[in-house]
């Protein structure tokens, strides 16, 4: 296949090969099988199921990406609130510019004992870092093949492993920085051993047409506990694209919230598999998005074992030309009885060219369960308008209010008080650029 | 209540396919296989006119460049289109003008079938047009219908007496293109059948077509088509049962139903084809396109379905909302048992303003079988103020059965209010025991809650098919618990 | 002769003993109180005599009008005359109470070799069984015990006795969650069905209840075992000291 979109990546890939972090090992010869299934199969484009309703290929033929440089020297953050709404949380920061870790910017003093902080190239000679780099979920394998991409040409990533029974003093801040064109592509790789607890916050940022492309891979171990936050605001003519696989053993916690601002198509990719009885995933996340903005939602959830819990809820308001996608799948397998599957997605509609999509599915093979997914689409109630002037309210302010409320429904899941102020702040300054 | 008490009889006291029987009756087939020569021989067959064999061998010459689609949850062997029969008619005296006339045996397979058609045993107030393979056999009630100016005959009939009419709407729902097994119908459809309703009629009766598949390796196709002129209304039955054979029959019919200015149609299935044994051994393969069109304003389809019987069933009864203010409907309860795969639901586009929608689905999964329903609810860019509200509930009886929801929500109108909610549940060892506690046995207890389940959809049925309806969902579950 | 007669009995539930050797006669006509403190087997009880899952006798027996209860199906022990008034009556949603009653009635009648009532008769019957406990047509029409107030379901498990006329009622911690009025409509609707050829088990953890519902024989039963039987004058006595002295944790 030689096709312009691929074109790029695939050039990048033979030129950049030998010094890609873990040339020479296990590494490089994954890297050249990944990057044959790439050059095999191309980008996923909308016939593909599980691209339905974000076609990839498109989007990177529109504007295609050569690697982002490395970039050297002072780095100017954006301009954008959100490159500083999380200042105020006492955390570890570290700073990735076009894809780079920069040692020489970021702040990580006095981790406690226990806890391991590398990037991708000191740790990918590890068993740990090759499980679970290699690990695949394979539930939605049009889905997952794009990971394969980053496989082939991740450059660098914060790798994170706590010990067992140890506990992140603060919140784990990473902060991504698209500060020049290009692509990038990064890999995180978090393992919590059991009784573990680590919070990670995840920032992205930038006003370049970038495009990001993030694979986190996650292994949480029995009792263990993972709160992840993630804000992405990048420009307008940027492309996102994130991928996290989490695989929680028993009785293992997992709570992931999602803001989404930015971006002209960003899509961002949740499997959780369940490997141990007891353990509990929350998968949630909001976005506002306007003008021509496209946010793809894609969740998949394994209840490959009995007795654990899954909830998602994401909702949305959208203005403009805006598009917003909602894909989920609860599988529970058979004999995984007494499973906990509850899955809802709800958009309000704020402008006459705004549309949405939700294909939220139930696979279920075992009958002692309890499995639910709800999906609302409409506009702000006229009805409750009316009601908050009545009572001398402007409209703006109360449309403005009304979606506020609406989206605080998920807001309030964000799993670290602090960030989620944090969250609901810029969203309510979101309106201060939108009028309704 | 009287219904509830006639399950709780039957559950129990009938053989597990009880419309498996054979009619040992001659007929008369087309060669086995499929070529352009089969579709001409058809056609010849009914006396067709040009246009109608030009459109058939259209189709099939687009068939022949398709292949059959591979998205839904259902595995199978592949099909070899080349091995069955597309036509087979029972042989009888050319042209019948009386019930007299009908083959004896033919009159008793319907009557074991629960379907007397000798008028003074006729259910009262339902017309019934019987399907015997691929040949209609014989439609009652015809003088009374036609003083209302109801049109109700078989479709080969129709092509004769009203061509104009058949060539005006035949496809304007279903393409010829449509899809695989749809375009196939196109080519080598041999009956089904054909109502209009004209302007202003409400249809003095139930309008009732009972197909029947009864040679062996023989495909059946019917094709039906009902039009509801402004202002008319019209209730139409559909059942379907097939004799217990090991190898699979192939069933690829197309309903067409379109619904001009205030028009409504009410269209019902029971469908109860051979579902294969408990191994998965034979059965109907059941591929199925139907589709209404609310052509005009403030028209409405609704859609029942009680799906119960197939090894394999392919059915998305689906409305486009043309008209302004029109309305669709979709309730449904599918019921797999043994190694039966189901994969069923609706469409529901919404493309004229103040359009809405009412999916109701109730899936029952038991034994080895698998369900899904897939449903599609979309609302174009001009639809203003769409409403839509959806309900997917699954019961699923035992862990070796499988339940599947897969719904697409789709629309670009901000004024739409569309509500999806879906539930899986099982019958609680607790109920069971409650209802036991009462004196109710296992299997009594299981058709009680699974009729209570389901009570939604049993209520939109008509009276004659609510009843069979209930019994149907007792007997498919028999031997689901324990 | 005995109506009840269980001897030695002994249950276990996943594993655990509960039920350690109980011996029992109830006769017919009489009313028995079987009280205790939480935990001490009461319910375990009579789901054994019911016949629920999950209950595994390990050794005795239980003989009702002679038979061998142990070897009957559930629906068999309904048909034959057992019948359980539930503490938390089960909801069936789609099921109304109205075509519930009618399918357990004219199954118990069928088993029974009885010739099953038609729709008139049986309205007709359970409108005389319904008035006297308040149940309304509104209810009958209802989901089975779907809504229903804890009141309602009390009142629908009585008005299911008084239409099954069972030859031995359980009432399992029937006056749970009611407030002193609804108490006495389903203790007036208990005593109507008192006849000479009916037993009842009574099974509550408070005296209240047989203030109303007056037993003949009052039992104490204690981790799994019939501690002390006497007169209704027992349950006076309980009410006062406690479960204290028969070695529960809390009374």
């Amino acid at each position: 296949m030689s096709e312009k979109e691929t074109q790029y990546f695939i050039e990048a890939y033979e030129e950049k090969r030998a010094a890609l972090p873990g040339a020479g090992g296990w590494l490089a010869r994954r890297r050249e099988a990944a990057m044959d299934a790439f050059r095999e199969a191309g980008l996923p484009h909308r016939r593909l199921e599980d691209w339905k309703y974000t076609d990839l290929r498109q989007t990177l033929e529109k504007a295609a990406f050569a690697p982002a440089p490395a970039h050297e020297g002072a780095v100017v953050l954006p301009g954008r609130r959100s490159a500083s709404a999380f200042a105020s949380i006492d955390r570890h920061v570290l700073i990735f510019v076009n894809g780079r870790y920069r040692a020489d910017l970021s702040q990580v003093a006095h981790l406690p004992k226990g806890v391991e902080l590398h990037a991708l190239a000191d740790v990918v000679h590890e068993q740990w870092a090759k499980d679970l780099v290699e690990r695949r979920f394979d539930d939605a394998r049009q889905a997952e093949n794009i990971v394969d991409l980053n496989t082939a040409l991740m450059s660098d990533g914060a790798c994170l492993r706590v010990r067992k029974g140890v506990k992140l003093d603060k919140p784990l801040h990473l902060l991504f920085v698209a500060q020049d064109a290009g692509a990038s592509h990064t890999r995180n790789l978090v393992l919590l051993e059991s009784e573990a607890e680590a919070t990670i916050i995840e920032t992205h940022v930038g006003e370049v047409a970038s495009f990001t492309d993030i694979v986190t891979d996650i292994a949480i171990g029995e009792g263990a506990r993972l709160n992840h936050v993630k804000l992405q605001d990048e420009a307008s003519d940027a492309v996102h694209l994130a991928t996290m696989r989490a695989r929680l053993a028993a009785d293992a916690k997992l709570s992931s919230f999602a803001l989404t601002l930015g971006c002209g198509v960003s899509r961002g990719q949740s499997f959780v598999l369940f490997s141990g009885e007891g353990a509990e995933a929350n998968i949630d996340g909001a976005y506002a998005l306007r003008n021509k903005q496209h946010a793809d939602q894609f969740c998949v959830i394994d209840h490959a074992v009995p007795a654990c819990t899954s909830h998602t809820l994401f909702k949305g308001a959208l203005d403009g030309k805006s598009e917003g996608v909602f894909q989920g799948k609860v599988i529970v397998r058979p004999h995984a009885q007494k499973s906990d599957g509850r899955q809802m997605t709800h958009a309000l509609l704020l402008s006459r060219d705004a549309a949405m999509n939700a294909k939220p599915e139930l696979e279920i093979y075992a009958d002692d369960v309890q499995c639910a997914h709800g999906s609302t689409v409409g506009e702000l109630s006229k009805d409750s308008i009316f009601y908050l002037r009545s009572r001398g309210i402007p409209e703006d302010e109360a449309r403005r209010l009304l979606v506020l409320a609406f989206l605080d429904e998920a807001l309030d899941l964000t799993p670290h008080d602090l960030a989620r102020d944090a969250l609901k702040l810029l969203v309510s300054e979101w309106f201060g650029e939108v009028a309704l | 209540m009287a219904a509830v008490k006639e399950t709780v009889e039957t559950v129990g006291e009938i053989e597990k396919y009880k419309y498996g029987f054979f009619t040992d009756i001659e007929s008369e087939k087309a060669p086995i296989g499929l070529t352009e020569d089969t579709v001409r021989f058809i056609s010849a067959k009914k006396d067709e006119p040009e246009w109608l064999l030009k459109w058939r061998l259209a189709a099939f010459r687009r068939w022949q460049t398709m292949t059959e689609p591979t998205w839904a949850k259902v595995t199978y062997p592949p099909i070899d289109f080349q091995d069955a029969y597309y036509y087979s008619a029972p042989k009888q005296t050319a042209k019948l003008d009386s019930l007299d006339q009908v083959d004896p045996k033919l009159l008793e397979t319907y009557e074991k079938l629960g379907i007397p058609l000798t008028e003074q045993k006729m259910l009262a107030g339902v017309a019934v047009d019987a399907v015997f393979d691929s040949v209609s056999v014989v439609t009652t009630f015809k003088e009374k219908l036609a003083e209302a100016g109801v049109i109700f005959c078989p479709m080969s009939e129709a092509v004769r007496n009203h061509p104009e009419l058949v060539k005006k709407y035949l496809g304007s729902v279903v393409p010829t293109s449509d899809n695989f097994y749809a375009t196939l119908n196109s080519a080598v459809f041999s009956e089904g059948s054909f109502v209009y309703i004209p302007e202003g009629v409400r249809c003095p009766m139930e309008l009732s077509t009972y197909f029947r598949i009864n040679e062996k390796q023989t495909g059946q196709f019917e094709r039906t088509l009902i039009i509801a002129d402004k202002g008319s209304y019209v209730s139409y039955l559909e059942g379907c049962t097939a004799p217990q054979r090991d190898e699979n029959q192939l069933h690829a019919a197309v309903v067409e139903l379109i619904a001009h200015d205030d028009a409504e149609i009410k269209y019902s299935t029971v469908q109860n084809w051979f579902p294969g044994d408990e191994e998965g051994k034979g059965g109907v393969y059941n591929f199925v396109t139907k589709r209404g069109d609310c052509r005009g304003a403030n028209s409405k389809i609704s859609w029942t379905q009680v799906e119960t019987g197939s090894a394999i069933t392919w059915k998305y009864p689906s409305c486009i909302l043309r008209g302004d203010n029109s309305r669709g409907e979709f309730y449904s309860i599918a019921i797999s048992n043994g190694r039966q795969q189901v994969d069923s639901g609706t469409k529901m586009i919404h493309l004229g303003r103040n359009t809405t929608s009412r999916i109701i689905s109730k899936g029952i999964s038991a034994g080895r079988s698998s369900n899904t329903y897939r449903g599609l609810v979309s609302v174009h860019r001009k639809a203003e103020n769409v409403r839509n509200f959806t309900q997917c509930d699954s019961l699923l009886i035992g862990d070796r059965c499988s339940a599947h929801t897969v719904p697409y929500i789709e629309t670009k109108n901000p004024t739409a209010i569309l509500e999806h909610e879906a539930t899986t549940s099982k019958i609680s060892d607790d109920q069971l025991f409650y209802c036991m506690q009462r004196g109710i046995g296992e299997e009594e207890a299981v058709a009680l809650i699974v009729n209570g389940f389901c009570r939604d959809v049993l209520q939109q049925l008509p009276m004659e098919f609510a009843v069979e309806a209930q019994k149907l969902v007792g007997i498919s579950l028999e031997g689901s618990v324990g | 002769m005995s109506m009840l007669e269980i001897k030695n009995l002994h249950v276990t539930v996943g594993g655990k003993e509960i039920l350690k050797g109980i011996d029992l006669d109830i006769r017919a006509g009489e009313v028995h109180a079987i009280m205790g403190p939480n935990g001490s087997g009461k319910s375990t009880l009579s789901y054994v005599l019911a016949g629920r899952d999950g209950y595994v006798v390990t050794e005795g027996s239980v003989r009702f009008k002679g038979k061998d209860l142990l070897e009957m199906s559930v629906d068999e022990r309904a048909a034959a005359g057992i019948f359980l008034a539930f503490q938390y009556p089960l909801e069936i949603p789609g099921v109304t109470t109205m075509t519930f009653l009618k399918t357990a009635l004219n199954a118990q009648r069928k088993a029974r070799g009885e010739e099953e009532l038609d729709a008139v008769r049986f309205l007709k019957l359970v409108r005389e069984k319904s008035k006297p406990l308040n149940v309304s047509d509104e209810m009958l029409k209802r989901s089975l015990n779907v809504g229903y107030s804890g009141g309602e379901k009390k009142r629908a498990e009585v008005l299911q006795m008084s239409l099954l006329e069972p030859a031995l009622a359980v009432l399992d911690e029937t006056d749970s969650g009611l407030d002193i009025d609804a108490l006495k409509t389903v203790a007036e609707g208990v005593n109507a069905l008192r006849s000479p050829e009916r037993a009842m088990v009574v099974i509550t953890h408070y005296q209240r209840l047989l203030d109303y519902i007056v037993p003949d024989v009052v039992h104490v039963l204690s981790r799994g075992r019939i501690v002390k039987t006497g007169g209704k004058d027992l349950a006076l006595e309980l009410e006062k000291s406690g479960y204290a002295e028969y070695g529960a944790d809390a009374a």
